[in-house]
């Protein structure tokens, strides 16, 4: 399976690093050229591009045409969801995942904006938070 | 006429007073409070703290009932965001994004939204200012008091009407080049993009054609 996942920060690099343990062909996004040299030292079995996720000219370069999957995961919301836009209205692509940093914005994470599944972080975290409570 | 603007700057806070100024039902949305200093003093504006795509901004904005929503923020992913908001979820009649980076205008097309770029209009306002020409005759008559020109239409007067152009004993158009072919045109004949028009002046009314074609 061939993926795209924009935003090279810690949740991209893992997630490209969980990717790629998994059998996927993996290509990394990120416009931070000294974040995306930290992706190449730790996840080198992933192709890297410099550059802005929302620049359609570099996603079709990146391969966005041929991508089984694209995860929108950088820290910023409003670029997550046009990320996500832009993969399922632009090129088509069959799953589009983004991530959801602020809760209120969650509402905005639905297929009308191209969003398939909204990974939202705090909501994950609390749930496993109150989990952990109880089990205790 | 209810408009939300959205984003404080440059533009918004101009746009903001001059729709204001027309009468128009204005709120105004930015993250900075101190961005509201922009509007006008004593102006009619409501205005609304908090982040431009974030519901109960929206919804305190009035967004269920507006006319238009225009979105002016910096970030060209907010504003198209923004635009995508206002049509799909809100139903807003017209949704206007401005937008920053032209490479950036797949993003507004994927969304369905109309971007207004200041960057590519003032980019082709220069280029045609720079390649303004000035009136040469390419045929004069008498002791030069008649004079055929040949103009290349302006961008700025496509549609106009033939009509329009036509100042009875001093300016007439007399043909019309529109791709390989040449026309006279008739009354109702309204200007193309790329025409070529061929008028006949008369010297004394030069200046007149060159305030009509918009190049003064």
């Amino acid at each position: 399976m061939n993926v795209l996942v924009v935003g090279g920060g810690q949740v991209g690099g893992h997630v490209a690093q969980l990717l790629l343990t998994s059998g996927c062909q993996v290509t990394v996004i990120e416009t931070r050229p000294a974040v995306l040299a930290r992706v190449r030292r730790d996840v080198p079995g992933a192709a890297t591009v410099v550059g802005n996720g929302t620049d359609f000219t570099l996603l079709e370069a990146a391969g966005a045409a041929t991508a089984d999957v694209v995860c929108a995961v950088t820290g910023i919301d409003e670029t997550n969801l046009a990320i996500a836009a832009i993969a399922k209205f632009g090129f088509g692509v069959g799953r589009v995942l983004a991530r959801v940093n602020n809760p209120r914005n969650r509402w905005l994470f639905e297929t009308d904006l191209g969003v398939d599944v909204a990974v939202n972080q705090a909501e994950l975290m609390a749930q496993l938070v109150v989990q952990g409570i109880e089990l205790t | 006429m209810k408009v939300i603007v959205v984003g404080c700057g440059r533009l918004g806070s101009s746009l903001a007073n001059e729709l204001a100024r027309r009468g128009n039902i204005v709120t105004v949305v930015d993250t900075d409070p101190a961005a509201f200093q922009r509007l006008a003093p004593g102006t009619t504006c409501r205005t609304v703290e908090g982040v431009g795509f974030d519901r109960d901004v929206l919804e305190n904005a009035g967004i269920a009932a507006v006319d238009a929503v225009v979105a002016t923020t910096g970030s060209d992913d907010a504003n198209a965001l923004i635009g995508r908001i206002g049509r799909s979820r809100y139903r807003v009649p017209q949704v206007i994004a401005r937008l920053h980076d032209p490479r950036q205008a797949h993003l507004y097309r994927s969304l369905g939204v109309h971007p207004v770029s200041t960057i590519a209009w003032g980019t082709e306002r220069i280029c045609e200012l720079l390649s303004f020409q000035p009136l040469e005759a390419v045929l004069t008559m008498g002791d030069s008091d008649v004079e055929l020109l040949r103009v290349a239409a302006h961008t700025l007067l496509v549609g106009t009407p033939v009509s329009a152009l036509t100042v009875a004993g001093e300016i007439q158009v007399v043909s019309i080049e529109r791709g390989a072919q040449a026309f006279i045109p008739i009354s109702g004949t309204t200007v193309h993009d790329q025409d070529i028009l061929c008028f006949a002046v008369m010297s004394a009314s030069k200046p007149r054609l060159r305030s009509m074609l918009g190049q003064e």
